[in-house]
């Protein structure tokens, strides 16, 4: 296994034991290991039907043939690739905190889509900021991992988060799995992107990350607020009444985003960002079912 | 209005640093968040930005400005001319004496002179002078010359009233002692006008004018004047005075009391002006007695008095004499006293006994204490040269008090021992050939006589037992002597014979310890109440064994003219001589600077206010 920048290759050993759960079958163009909606090849028996011409011959049940007098084709479950997608937040809000969030970010992208890999998945990969851009012609199987990590790692994060510029993107997508990282700390809610997942058929889940600066601001005092993505700027002081206003305000926010995605039937998680890779991959998404 | 401290306007350059300190806007850090729109819109910058904002009307800046003008109006400190007109050197004399602590004006009479005195200290101006003496039984300058405010306000806050009198005539040549020549000098008088009379040494008048200030509105008071335990052979009985000295009728009950608890207690209506005796019973065993009324008064130092009950002791009195019955019989006029006579050639020493009386007898020593020797034999240490015929005899001072009511006018003496070159003492009786009786107070009261009494006409005379009274109560007044005296009087203690210590416990409980060794003079009688005399003597006569001895002596205020209270509204003051030329006076000044200050402290805490409400 080749070493990465992005992830060391122990915890890559490590997540290959890993996969991506998947709630419904799928359907890719490839084969993979995946349950697919058609029926294919595969040692897993799936049913009989009727020959007719036209059909390969060599799948006619000469045992049914002989007990029918008839010809019957045996039929497989066929095992295609899993189309998943990954939507990274890559905005100035990311840009933020001890550790980095967009490092962060990207490292458990890496990660997850180091998982999808290894099963054969189909891993296509788009960060965004006010507008998405896509991480290049999908990825596929475990040798092309080094390929995404470089492409991810080459992303600068900055600029303001659009939520409602996923809409177009994640709805041309095909039916499959979905991963979006971000902070939810956009001026806009990310209720539409989150419904558009829905619409789209997909099967997903959204990561909230944070850093713990953000969870817990460590500092008071008088000070010049500036924004991260927009630049504003306002004078503030900070005093405890100020704090906890600001922590029921933070509060109140990624409540509405966990509330969001379960209503639409996906999976959340919140995370921070000094929490390890390993921790966040092999128990907090284990735990709600993204990956086992 | 006068600034006294103009100087001081150099603060107000801080009213344009304040504002100043507005437009300046403080350097805060900027702080990089990921969310703006989290973080509620709350600014509390009062200050400036960098370097410099647009200036905004706030509260606090307005508050600051205000305040920082008060102080800086205090500290020049304004001051507005006063009513009363002060000369560079003022000289206060405040009565300190009992009558102010009448509280017929609140707190009382004294703290009423006080507070309109600490108003004339604020009223000094930068070069004038207080001298403040208080006026009691012994004046005493409080402060001298003094220019500082604050040294004068302590000083006045010092001053206690006393129980005693107030004695103008001392005060007043006190104040004259601390005029300087050709100063310009005032003399005011805080007093409610119950004091001493006025000597005549003021005739020609004081180097200052003086003003009276009257303290006090009322003399409304009901007090105990009087009282005496008197003995008779059957029983004891003592004589209270109960006075109403207001102009109206009171009804009062008097608390009868010994040292062994409540005796009586009698309800008594007094009519304005109206004094009433009343007798009342002395138990036997009392040895002190106190009468109290509850008159809810505005005097209470009269409401209280006390007496002591027990008979005094009596004195053991020598008589050495081949026969005098002249002396034997003056000397047992005296009822305190146990005369014992015994012939010369009995006497074995005088130890035991507080007087010694030598008749034509000398012993070879004689003894440390008080003795009179008559006629000493030829060859003995106090014996005078060769007898000389004397005729009429006459007082060497006639105003000595010694010889008060004695009359020397019919009084002869056929002959004497010429004593004129004798030592003894200075002469209280002589003639013109020679002293005749000569008296001593070291070490002992003592006194010489050179003639035989019976070579004279004088044991004959009203003036001799007078005579022999005086001396006696003179050389042995009562060792503690049971009667009431005032406060501040002086009162003597004679230690008994071989006593080696003498101590007095004052009714506060303190304890003052007097010499032994000869008649104490006991001036600490400042409170009313019981004084309890202690004596460390032998427990009998040439026993080493030692006792304690205790007697008692009251003070009490008894003083109508103080009780009377009521204040006079002009007392003749001696005038002022004429003013030296060029003697001006001048308004004093009203300082309305801790006013504005207090103002500026109510601002502050506006100003707090305002800060945490966010204005």
């Amino acid at each position: 296994m080749a070493s990465s920048p992005l992830l060391e290759p122990q915890l890559l050993r490590r997540l290959e034991a890993l996969a991506v759960i998947v709630r419904r079958a799928v359907k890719g163009q490839m084969g993979g290991e995946r349950r697919s909606v058609n029926r294919g090849r595969s040692p897993e028996f799936a049913d009989f039907r009727n020959y007719t011409p036209g059909d390969d011959y060599r799948l006619i049940d000469w045992n049914a043939y002989a007990r029918l007098d008839r010809f019957m084709l045996r039929l497989f479950v066929a095992e295609e690739e899993l189309p998943f997608n990954l939507f990274v937040d890559l905005s100035g809000s990311m840009d933020w905190g001890r550790p980095n969030k967009a490092v962060t970010a990207k490292r458990l992208a890496g990660a997850i889509a180091y998982v999808a890999l290894a099963s054969l998945d189909r891993v296509r990969l788009t960060v965004f900021a006010d507008a998405p851009t896509s991480g290049g012609a999908p990825y596929r199987g475990r040798h092309s991992a080094q390929g995404l990590f470089a492409r991810i790692d080459s992303f600068p994060a900055g600029g303001p988060t659009d939520y409602a510029r996923l809409v177009a993107p994640i709805a041309r997508q095909r039916p499959g799995m979905t991963v979006l990282i971000t902070d939810g700390l956009g001026e806009e809610p990310l209720e539409p992107a989150i419904t558009a997942l829905r619409l789209a058929r997909q099967e997903g889940a959204v990561l909230q990350l944070l850093a713990p600066q953000e969870l817990e601001p460590d500092w008071t005092g008088d000070a010049r607020l500036k924004d991260a993505e927009t630049g504003f700027e306002r004078e503030f002081t900070a005093t405890p009444a100020t704090q906890a206003a600001y922590r029921s305000a933070l509060a109140l926010r990624t409540e509405e985003v966990e509330r969001v995605a379960r209503r639409r039937g996906l999976r959340f998680a919140r995370l921070t960002s000094d929490q390890p890779i390993e921790d966040m991959v092999r128990r907090t998404l284990r735990q709600v079912g993204l990956l086992g | 209005m006068t600034f006294l401290a103009p100087a001081a306007a150099a603060l107000a350059l801080t009213l344009p640093v304040i504002v100043a300190l507005y437009f300046l806007r403080i350097r805060r850090p900027t702080r990089i968040v990921p969310a703006l729109h989290l973080w509620p819109d709350q600014i509390r910058d009062r200050q400036a930005n960098v370097p410099w904002q647009k200036l905004r009307f706030s509260w606090l800046l307005l508050l600051q400005l205000l305040v920082a003008a008060f102080l800086v109006a205090a500290a020049v400190q304004p001051a507005l001319p006063a009513s009363a007109s002060l000369a560079p050197h003022n000289i206060v004399l405040l009565d300190a004496s009992a009558s102010m602590q009448a509280k017929d004006v609140q707190p009382s009479r004294l703290e009423d002179a006080k507070r309109q005195i600490s108003a004339m200290i604020d009223q000094l101006g930068p070069q004038d002078r207080m001298t403040l003496i208080a006026m009691q039984s012994t004046p005493r300058i409080v402060a001298s010359g003094s220019a500082d405010h604050d040294s004068m306000h302590r000083a006045l806050s010092g001053v206690a009233a006393s129980n005693g009198p107030a004695d103008l005539s001392a005060a007043l040549s006190l104040a004259a002692g601390v005029v300087r020549a050709g100063e310009e000098s005032r003399g005011y008088l805080f007093s409610d006008g119950i004091v001493e009379p006025l000597h005549s040494a003021f005739a020609n008048g004081l180097p200052f004018p003086i003003e009276y200030h009257r303290i006090g509105v009322s003399g409304e008071n009901v007090g105990l004047t009087s009282l005496v335990v008197r003995s008779s052979a059957q029983s004891r009985a003592a004589y209270l005075r109960v006075h109403n000295f207001g102009q109206q009728a009171r009804s009062v009950t008097v608390e009868w009391r010994s040292d062994a608890g409540l005796v009586d207690v009698r309800p008594l209506s007094l009519a304005g002006g109206q004094a009433q005796d009343l007798v009342l019973p002395v138990p036997d065993a009392a040895a002190t007695v106190t009468a109290r009324i509850d008159s809810k008064d505005n005097f209470a130092l009269d409401d209280s008095v006390t007496a002591i009950a027990r008979t005094p002791r009596a004195f053991h009195v020598l008589l050495v004499t081949p026969g005098n019955v002249f002396l034997e019989q003056a000397l047992r006029l005296r009822t305190d006293f146990q005369v014992d006579v015994a012939a010369p050639a009995s006497y074995r020493g005088a130890a035991a006994y507080a007087m010694t009386v030598f008749d034509r007898f000398s012993p070879p020593a004689l003894p440390d204490a008080p003795y009179i020797v008559v006629d000493p034999p030829a060859g003995t240490p106090l014996a005078g040269g060769a007898a000389v015929g004397i005729g009429r005899v006459r007082a060497s001072d006639a105003g000595d008090p010694l010889l008060t009511n004695v009359s020397l006018q019919d009084v002869h003496v056929a002959k004497s021992q010429d004593m004129g070159p004798s030592t003894f003492g200075r002469t209280l009786i002589t003639s013109v050939q020679t002293p005749l009786v000569l008296v001593r107070d070291q070490p002992f009261r003592q006194v010489l006589v050179g003639f035989d009494i019976h070579d004279s006409d004088f044991p004959l005379r009203i003036g001799f037992p007078v005579l022999m009274q005086n001396l006696s109560e003179w050389m042995l007044p009562a060792s503690v002597p049971s009667r009431s005296f005032h406060p501040d009087e002086p009162v003597t203690i004679v230690p008994e014979n071989g006593a080696t210590t003498v101590g007095v416990i004052r009714p506060d409980g303190s304890r003052r310890q007097l010499a032994t060794g000869a008649i104490a003079t006991f001036a600490d009688t400042d409170l009313v109440g019981i004084y309890t005399v202690e004596q460390t003597v032998p427990a009998s006569p040439g026993l080493s064994t030692r006792k304690t001895d205790r007697s008692w002596f009251a003070v009490n205020l008894f003083s109508d003219a103080t009780s009377q209270l009521t204040p006079v509204d002009r007392l003749a003051l001696p005038p002022a001589r004429a003013l030296t030329a060029g003697q001006t006076e001048h308004r004093g000044f009203l300082q309305v600077w801790p006013w504005i200050a207090l103002l500026a402290l109510v601002l502050v805490l506006g100003e707090w206010l305002a800060f945490h409400r966010g204005l």
